[in-house]
């Protein structure tokens, strides 16, 4: 029986992080197909979801065996590297610190630079287009397959968060297929922003108990930590604008 | 090899993408333990000094590379 109270978060975590994954990776099959067509972006879109997949089966199985409290404290601590790294880039983007995300820019220099890659090493460009491709999902994918890891091992959510992450994915594909066009209009950094605030709060949660901490209110401190961790974000970002404005004058 | 090198350096940047950052967490789950297991302080107040110093240590290093940036507009 599924605990909705930590599944909910779990689920929305993989799934708004295979969003922001997926468009970024998106992009970078837009211009593989954009330039070769759809047969060797989708070649090497396929094959980095089967080895992503590979290792979420690989992993999961494994981690069932690991004492539940050291898990905890291991995946608690790496959530909150994770998590709270998202939460300060999105925090930055937000003050505009650092620039966000342009998803149209990215497309123009995948192009430019696939083109000049066929040029200078002679190879056959469908190659190189299909292994592009390959890296794009695999690498962006990595995260996801951590995320989808992290929150759904240790509570038997393995699978509702793959199924989330999946999810995410096909909506992502299908619906940039129709567009055929990068998706810039995705508020990327919001959803880093709220991932990064689910995953830190997950961090909080799981370190704490992997130390013995029974946290009052069990599951539900988990929003109250995501609540914290939120206006803390936002209140960060604001500073940061702030002391970025002094500096620029 | 370069897509293993990729995903190794991918690995990596994910959870020590900001070494400070990085030590400054571990800092905060040691003590928090230390509290908790040498201390013999409740559980429920080691935790709170966990969540706290997480919420201190965003803000710092928000803070630390806003200051050290000039705005991208």
């Amino acid at each position: 029986m599924i605990e909705w109270s930590i599944a909910a978060p779990a689920i929305g975590s993989a799934f708004l992080a295979s969003v922001v994954e997926i468009v970024e990776a998106f992009t970078i099959i837009l211009a593989v197909a954009s330039l070769r067509g759809w047969r060797p972006a989708v070649l090497g879109t396929g094959a980095a979801l089967a080895v992503l997949g590979g290792i979420v089966l690989a992993l999961g199985p494994l981690l069932d065996r690991v004492p539940l409290h050291a898990l905890q404290l291991a995946i608690g601590i790496l959530l909150l590297l994770f998590g709270i790294g998202w939460l300060r880039k999105a925090a930055l983007r937000l003050a505009g610190v650092i620039p966000l995300h342009d998803e149209e820019a990215i497309f123009a220099a995948e192009t430019a630079y696939l083109g000049e890659e066929a040029r200078r090493k002679k190879t056959s460009l469908d190659w190189i287009a299909g292994i592009t491709a390959f890296k794009a999902v695999l690498l962006e994918g990595l995260e996801v397959v951590f995320i989808v890891i992290a929150v759904g091992a240790g509570r038997g959510l393995l699978w509702p968060a793959s199924l989330g992450a999946l999810a995410a994915c096909a909506l992502v594909l299908v619906i940039g297929t129709i567009v055929h066009r990068p998706l810039a209009r995705v508020p990327e950094n919001t959803l880093k922003f709220g991932v990064g605030v689910m995953l830190s709060a997950f961090g909080v949660f799981w370190t704490g108990e992997g130390l013995g901490v029974e946290w009052p209110g069990a599951d539900l401190a988990l929003f109250v930590f995501a609540a914290l961790f939120l206006a803390t974000g936002l209140l960060a970002a604001s500073l940061a604008r702030g002391t970025s404005r002094e500096l620029a004058q | 090899m370069t897509i293993l090198k990729d995903v190794l350096a991918e690995l990596f940047g994910m959870f020590v993408g900001d070494a400070r950052l990085t030590a400054a967490v571990l800092v905060v789950v040691a003590a928090s333990a230390a509290l908790i297991d040498l201390a013999g302080v409740a559980p429920i107040l080691g935790g709170g000094a966990l969540l706290a110093g997480c919420l201190a240590v965003l803000v710092a290093a928000v803070l630390r590379t806003a200051r050290r940036k000039k705005p991208s507009e």
